[in-house]
């Protein structure tokens, strides 16, 4: 600092804080394994699986759903279970579940009558091994506080507006239990595929703040909905 | 002005109402309300009064991905469980909950039960804290 | 052996809870349907503090009407939530706390 101008400062710089939780996670991982609290081996197997998850097998469930009613049933009665004919097991990648997510799934079937919608107003409970992982908006407490208490409001900020007469049940997801939502399968989608069914099914519409499509064209991953016009 | 527009500048707005402030600096002595309103579990957040807010979903960077597989890791090989990685985050209590991002409440709880649990010490921590930074600026 | 069946009405008990609850405020004190039971878990309270063989309870989906839950509900009188509370957190409706 040039010593005419001992009264002038330079501002303090905004620096974004990413790089210290980079450090900080770092840090703990190498303690974490110097001190053997768990190997590295475990850290690349949990990543590994972790990254592989995404809402394509929460699609799968329900697209193989929409065209066999034997299947429905069984993911209806015993989701956990079900999830094993799509290849997903809740056990993995630990053998006895995720330390998060448990293994206590269960999928809410969306019918004329009643729209469901998740949230966890505690922290973000969220069906990892089936939709991969949560959108950031589903853990902010504005998502959390608002949801179960102006449901209609926030459905509507997401595009969807239903008749009063459809109950909206939400399911503050507070304990162990981890859902999804299967919609209702959409006109226009008749003779369809199981593959061409799942493409429809994107993540928010598992989550309940959007309906499947059957107009829907995947310009992006057929994961993510479109926020509503004016986001 | 949209109308996402209008609720950024209400919330704004509501920020600066010159509302006489509440400044708690250990009182000698506190109401009934306000022991009840500081004892308030702070995740318990359902039906508290918001109003609406931009909905965005950027992906998860790298460190987030890692930080959520260290803190499951440490649970899987049974140094915590989930529901004590919450709690903790509670215990952070109101500022740091809510002023820190979502995952980096992951990561500061997970160094702080390290430590807690005598895990780690906190010279080990600190002296890592400083060598994982100087390798990151090249020092 | 679970307290309640499927169908009884049970109201959310406003216990004490220091420190740490997964019993939301906003239900406390508030009557619904039971709908569904759910396994026995240990409870929350005491695995929060590491006692992973704490005290088990069966556990319960309750569906409330949003109407009974919120002042001024903008929503439709069909609305309803469900959330999930251990057996310890419940009582038939229309007690009193302590019968």
């Amino acid at each position: 600092m040039s010593t005419t101008h001992e009264h002038s400062h330079a501002p303090i710089q905004d620096e974004d804080a990413t790089s210290e939780f980079n450090v900080l996670e770092t840090a703990i991982r190498e303690l974490a394994v110097e001190k053997g609290l768990f190997s590295a081996e475990d850290h690349r197997r949990f990543l590994e699986w972790a990254e592989s998850r995404g809402p394509a097998g929460g699609s799968r469930l329900v697209a193989k759903a929409w065209v066999d009613p034997g299947f429905k049933q069984r993911l209806l009665s015993n989701g956990t279970e079900a999830c094993k004919e799509v290849g997903i097991d809740w056990n993995d990648p630990t053998g006895k579940g995720t330390p998060s997510d448990y293994t206590y799934f269960y999928v809410l079937e969306n019918t004329p009558e009643v729209h469901n919608v998740i949230v966890c107003t505690l922290c973000s409970c969220y069906p990892r091994p089936v939709l991969g992982m949560s959108p950031a908006w589903y853990r902010t407490p504005n998502y959390r506080r608002r949801m179960v208490r102006q449901p209609r409001e926030v459905l509507a900020e997401f595009g969807l507006d239903l008749p009063l007469d459809v109950a909206i049940r939400v399911h503050d997801s507070n304990q162990k239990s981890r859902f999804m939502v299967m919609p209702m399968r959409p006109d226009g989608t008749e003779g369809w595929g199981e593959e061409q069914l799942a493409a429809i099914v994107t993540r928010d519409t598992m989550i309940g703040v959007a309906l499947p499509q059957a107009d829907w064209k995947a310009d992006r991953s057929p994961a993510e909905t479109p926020r509503s016009a004016g986001r | 002005m949209s109308a996402i527009a209008a609720d950024v500048e209400a919330r704004r707005v509501l920020a600066l109402r010159p509302e006489p402030a509440e400044r708690l600096d250990s009182p000698y002595t506190i109401s009934k309300d306000l022991y009840t309103a500081l004892r308030h579990v702070l995740h318990d957040v359902g039906g508290q009064p918001d109003t609406p807010v931009l909905y965005t979903d950027p992906k998860e960077l790298d460190w987030e991905m890692r930080t959520y597989v260290t803190c499951e890791c440490l649970a899987w090989r049974g140094h915590w469980n989930a529901e004590e990685r919450r709690r903790r985050e509670n215990d952070l209590g109101a500022t740091q909950y809510f002023g820190l991002p979502y995952y980096a409440r992951w990561a500061t709880v997970a160094a702080k039960m390290l430590v807690d649990k005598g895990l780690v010490t906190p010279d080990e921590l600190s002296a890592k804290l400083d060598e994982v930074r100087s390798r990151r600026d090249g020092s | 052996m679970t307290k309640f069946n499927v169908g009884d009405r049970v109201t959310v008990r406003d216990a004490t809870s220091m420190f740490h609850t997964r019993t939301q405020m906003y239900v406390r004190g508030r009557t619904g349907v039971v709908v569904s039971h759910r396994p026995e878990w240990v409870i929350p309270e005491d695995e929060a503090w590491g006692r992973e063989n704490g005290r088990k309870e069966p556990f319960y989906v309750v569906r409330f009407r949003q109407t009974d839950l919120w002042p001024s509900y903008a929503g439709s009188d069909v609305d309803t939530l469900e959330t999930e509370e251990s057996e310890r957190w419940l009582m038939p409706a229309g007690k009193e706390e302590g019968q």
